[in-house]
């Protein structure tokens, strides 16, 4: 661990100042299951470390009339317990509880979720200079690649590790920024950007800003989701591949879809094609598996990760059927 | 009082070390604090082969804080010497380049250097600032690759041993060497069913939590203090005596509570290089391994390579079998190969068969002993075959393992006679369990469910030296002291034999595991051998007691000491009502007799006393979707001799098990193209969590081992030799494919079931 200056920031205004605008000079701290490793590995080398739990009131879930809304500080415990997120957003609550075990679900955040650094092993090691951590090689394209990116790869092919913010893109969500010139506010799926645009950083934050909140618009009638996730073990591991699915139904057919798709692209990965094509659809083993394989169209794999291609399709059409 | 006619043995007390151990209280390595004690890091090679040119260590040194640095130039250079560490054969010249490296790096991790510094992370900054020369030099990373005539060589000097003959010829493969019984091909010509299949097996990680740790302390009169996490301290006191060429006289280890071994503590990796900067400082140096250099740095189990073929008669009688074993054994030769040579095919009456193992050296950290070393990889490919040759002959596989089941008089594949053995008990106990009467109902959401058996063998590495002292209180307690390190339950199970012997409870024990220096020489606690000599010390430790007790009440009764009698806990002499008492009660009435009553055994029990067996069933889930296994049923059954504490003993089954999951469905060091580990956390490294894991169910079949006073046979090594072969099994009867190689992960299983499709 590098030596840093550990400040307590005391309100959301003061934060960006303390941040500074040059990336990679301070970072914010919530839960720090994960921004501690980063410290500990020579990963993440900041000057200063800005603690947001010093800052009152960043925590609540909170029904409003435009819809659900989520300080950045809720940990990922009390959204998975939550009887409202579960009523009204169980596709969310069942993606949290899907998270790492009951630990780290106790002390990580959501805004920690969204915004966590990939786990790919390369970036993960001091050893590798990799093109996230300032190199020029993306080691897993001639490496062992079995667990990365089938879509939406290259130059780098991480896949995004946050199982929230496959169910929040799926509800149409949106996270509100504070900056030094005030808060913004930007839809999930704007938020999260590939490497093609930013090999150093997963999501189009600067430097300065930090998320404050969640926002997901309010629940509509005959609408329910599901989260499929896919791992080895079953607490403590990463998605293998997942599907976040939200379904608007009358009678047997679907008058509205979202699908996203986790753990196979650099980002949440969401299909709209798949999500059009649902449109107006009787939910039949057919239509399920022409979903799939239309969800999948785009998928490129690299050595040793192909078999991510119809595990991803088996649990898209699982998830659609189970919704019908 | 149990059904086995003992007082204590098979009852259930609660252990002695539990309290502070679940309260947090037991000192491990990592608390040992002495005052103005530094802090050692390690240096590893970021190469998996490379030539050494040259270590600069002056910016290093110049760092405020900094107080020392060693390389291998502060260790003595030392001679090729064989020693037996109890669950595996080392050449020390080996160990200490291991412990530092000498010339060459031989595997990514290798340690280079190490720095003793007023704190850690002062520690860990000089690491950055020590430059090494390296000159990368081709690696190899796996068996077959190494054992080629063009592989990169690791050991220019290592001739290969044929056939028990050291040979000119250069290689990797450190050692050939063969068993033979009976004629293999006419024994295949007489079978009218033969199967050969190949497998491949990952390099797998002990897991033990406790990390490496050691805290030395050199003083100033050259003696040396050496604190650690160890199964064996008595093992490290030899390895610290040869690799620094100290005399033995001068070095104390203290055994720390040890949070897990598995065979994998019992090498040193630090204990020299913590000694070394000790002396150096003239202060204690403490170092410890974070789970990166766990993995990286200290000896994980070979991975492997066999082929295994078998033939039966339509009737379903082995005629022959033949196995090639290749197994690598990192980076300098001594792998489990060995050892799974002698279990492999051992469940079974075989007229005929063929055992060739190779010790092939590879650059990956120098392969140890895991439970049972050598003994899992083995069974994932016979008892698959096993599983085949049944199914196509149509017979019930357990059906089959009985009717080629071993008794005593049978000959092991590697020679020697089974002596009074618990195989067809067990497997018949398996073949009337109520798991595998039960039927196994079908899933209703289109997983798809199998049911599978298989079997193993562990030979026990029985024999070993085993010293216990004790002192007996006014009150009739008892302090006992050992130098076994208690791993599993050991303090307890000890002090119940020895209870038992005189009649005491489990608690009137009060058992103390001491320093080198306190107790006669204990080998390691290892291949099963704990409860079993440890046992048998306290035992005769006890007679000698009732012996010394007969003699001081012979003195305050004034009677002849061979009058008096020792019978269901009581002294007495004839009808006399006076001159009565157990042992408790007496021994504060001896006063005058001599001083306090005190003995001290040291043995070396006969260790021919028989293996263990073991079958195990088990029921699994398989999605087709994705290739996800779930255990849903896991019964355990095996000869256990006698279970002293069943609790411990059930224990140890389950835990065999728990790690035999874990080789099966999910753990392997993932190489990368470079030579290097990537999944070096426990993240990426997946053991098995508490949801990946069904209760484990255990059926105790008792055949006492006939070499010792309490029946006892080592029990902690055999559960983890069957699961992943029965799961293999159990996959293939739920989706009709075959698995050859471990671990049988998802993408593993969801590429080969999409193949078979
Ligand atoms: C063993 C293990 C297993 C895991 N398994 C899973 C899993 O299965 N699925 C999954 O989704 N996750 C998993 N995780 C990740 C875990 O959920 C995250 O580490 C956690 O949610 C992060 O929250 P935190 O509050 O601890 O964040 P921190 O560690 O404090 O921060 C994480 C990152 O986000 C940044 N950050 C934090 N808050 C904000 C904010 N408000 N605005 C902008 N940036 C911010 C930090 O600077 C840092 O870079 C696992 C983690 C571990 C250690």
């Amino acid at each position: 661990m590098k030596k840093f200056a550990y400040i307590d920031a005391t309100s959301v205004d003061t934060v960006p100042s303390l941040l500074g605008r040059r990336f990679g000079q301070a970072q914010v701290l919530a839960g720090g299951t994960d921004l501690v490793g980063e410290l500990k590995e020579y990963i993440a080398t900041p000057d200063r470390v800005v603690n947001l739990k010093s800052i009152p009131g960043l925590d609540y879930i909170r029904q409003e009339d435009d819809g659900l809304k989520i300080g950045p500080l809720t940990t990922l415990a009390d959204i998975e317990t939550s009887t409202l997120i579960n009523d009204q957003y169980s596709v969310l609550q069942q993606a949290v509880s899907a998270i790492a075990s009951p630990q780290i679900r106790n002390v990580g955040t959501i805004a920690g979720n969204i915004c966590q650094r990939p786990r790919c092993w390369y970036y993960r090691s001091e050893d590798f200079d990799c093109l996230k951590n300032g190199g020029d090689t993306c080691y897993s394209v001639r490496g062992v690649n079995r667990y990365h990116a089938i879509i939406g790869g290259g130059p780098c092919y991480i896949v995004h590790p946050s199982d929230s913010a496959v169910a929040l893109m799926s509800l149409n969500a949106s996270v509100k920024i504070q900056g030094p010139r005030g808060p913004r506010e930007e839809m999930l799926d704007d938020f999260f950007v590939l490497p093609e645009l930013n090999i150093m950083r997963e999501n189009g934050l600067r430097a300065n800003e930090f998320v404050t909140e969640i926002i997901v618009p309010a629940s509509k009638p005959n609408t329910k989701g599901i989260y499929v996730k896919v791992r080895e073990r079953d607490a403590i591991d990463f998605a293998m591949a997942s599907v976040a699915v939200t379904m608007t139904m009358s009678g047997n057919t679907c008058s509205e879809a979202t699908v996203v798709l986790g753990g196979v692209a650099p980002v949440p990965w969401r299909v709209p094609d798949v999500e059009q094509f649902l449109q107006g659809k009787q939910i039949t083993e057919d239509v399920a598996s022409a979903a799939a394989e239309m969800a999948l169209r785009e998928a490129d794999p690299m050595s040793d990760n192909s078999y991510k291609i119809e595990m991803t399709q088996n649990i898209v059409s699982q998830a659609i059927l189970d919704l019908a | 009082m149990s059904t086995n006619g003992y007082k204590v043995i098979g009852s259930r007390p609660i252990r002695h070390d539990g309290v502070d151990k679940v309260t947090g209280r037991a000192k491990y390595g990592a608390d040992v604090q002495l005052t103005g004690m530094l802090y050692g890091k390690v240096l590893r090679s970021p190469h998996p082969h490379a030539k050494l040119k040259g270590i600069d260590t002056s910016k290093a040194e110049a760092l405020p804080g900094v107080k020392a640095i060693a390389t291998a130039a502060d260790l003595p250079q030392i001679a090729d010497k064989i020693a037996d560490l109890g669950e595996a054969v080392v050449n020390l010249r080996d160990s200490s380049n291991n412990v530092l490296a000498y010339g060459k790096v031989l595997y990514r991790g290798h340690a280079v250097a190490a720095v003793a510094a007023t704190s850690r992370h002062i520690a860990a900054e000089a690491l950055e600032l020590i430059q090494v020369e390296y000159e990368p030099l081709p690696h190899v990373t796996s068996v077959l690759e190494a054992m080629k005539d063009d592989a990169p060589i690791l050991h220019e000097d290592l001739k290969m041993t044929e056939m028990g003959e050291e040979t000119d010829k250069v290689s990797n493969i450190a050692n050939h060497f063969q068993h033979k019984q009976g004629d293999p091909e006419a024994g295949f010509t007489e079978a009218d069913m033969v199967i050969e299949r190949e497998f491949e097996t990952a390099t797998v990680h002990q897991g033990y939590i406790e990390p490496h740790n050691a805290t030395a302390e050199w003083n100033e009169e050259g003696h040396l203090t050496l604190y650690t996490s160890t199964q064996g301290a008595f093992s490290v006191r030899d390895q610290l005596v040869e690799i620094l060429q100290i005399p033995v006289s001068k070095v104390t280890v203290v055994p720390m509570e040890i949070g897990g071994g598995f065979g994998g503590k019992i090498s040193v990796y630090l204990a020299p290089v913590a000694a070394v900067l000790s002396r150096k400082t003239g202060h204690p140096v403490q170092m410890t391994m974070d789970r990166d250099e766990v993995f990286i740095g200290s000896g994980p189990t070979a991975a492997s390579y066999l082929k295994i073929k078998m033939g039966a008669t339509n009737d379903g009688r082995i005629t022959a079998a033949t196995a090639y074993m290749a197994y690598e054994a990192g980076a300098y030769p001594g792998s489990p190969v060995g050892a799974g040579a002698g279990c492999i095919l051992t469940p079974y009456r075989i007229p005929n068969v063929q055992i060739d193992g190779y010790d092939v050296c590879v650059n990956k950290p120098k392969s140890n002993a895991y439970r049972a070393p050598g003994a899992t990889n083995a069974a994932f490919g016979s008892e698959t075959v096993v599983d085949e040759l049944a199914e196509a002959l149509g017979i019930d596989p357990l059906e089959f393992r009985i009717k080629n089941g071993v008794t005593e008089g049978d000959r092991r594949p590697d020679g020697p006679e089974h002596p009074r053995i618990g195989c067809i008990e067990t497997t018949e106990a398996a073949k009337s369990s109520a798991h595998y009467g039960a039927s196994l109902e079908p899933s209703s959401d289109g997983k798809l469910r199998g049911r599978g058996v298989a079997s193993g063998y562990w030979f026990n590495f029985n024999g070993g030296r085993s010293a216990i002292s004790v002192s007996v209180n006014d009150d009739g307690s008892i302090n006992m002291l050992e130098g076994s390190t208690d791993i599993g339950g050991s303090r307890a199970s000890i002090s119940m034999m020895l209870a038992e012997t005189l009649g005491l409870s489990a608690k009137d024990i009060n058992p103390r595991v001491v320093d080198t220096d306190a107790i006669g020489y204990t080998d390691a606690t290892g291949g099963s051998r704990t409860t079993f000599a440890t046992g048998y010390a306290a035992h005769a430790t006890g007679k000698a007691l009732i012996c010394e007790m007969k003699k001081r009440l012979a003195q305050a009764w004034e009677v002849s000491a061979d009058a008096i009698d020792f019978k269901d806990g009581l002294f007495s002499y004839k009808n006399d009502e006076e001159k009565r008492g157990t042992f408790k009660e007496l021994s504060g009435k001896i006063g005058g007799t001599g001083g306090p009553l005190v003995a001290q055994i040291s043995t070396q029990p006969d260790g021919s006393g028989g293996g263990a067996f073991a079958t195990h069933i088990v029921d699994v889930e398989v999605d087709p979707e994705t290739g996800k296994v779930d255990i849903l049923r896991y019964t355990a059954v095996q000869d256990v001799g006698t279970a002293i504490h069943p609790s411990y003993v059930e224990g140890q089954l389950q835990g065999g098990v728990a790690q035999g999951v874990g080789w099966a469905l999910n753990e392997e060091y993932i190489y990368n193209t470079d030579g290097g580990m990537t999944n070096s956390s426990f993240l990426d490294y997946r053991m098995p969590t508490s949801l990946d894991l069904p209760m484990i169910e255990t059926i105790l079949v008792e055949v006492p081992n006939v070499s010792h006073p309490y029946g006892v046979r080592g029990v902690g090594e055999v559960p983890i030799v069957p699961p992943p072969a029965a799961i293999a099994n159990a996959i293939y009867r739920a989706t009709g494919t075959r698995m050859y190689e471990l671990p049988m992960s998802p993408p593993r299983l969801a590429s080969q079931m999409a193949k078979n499709a």
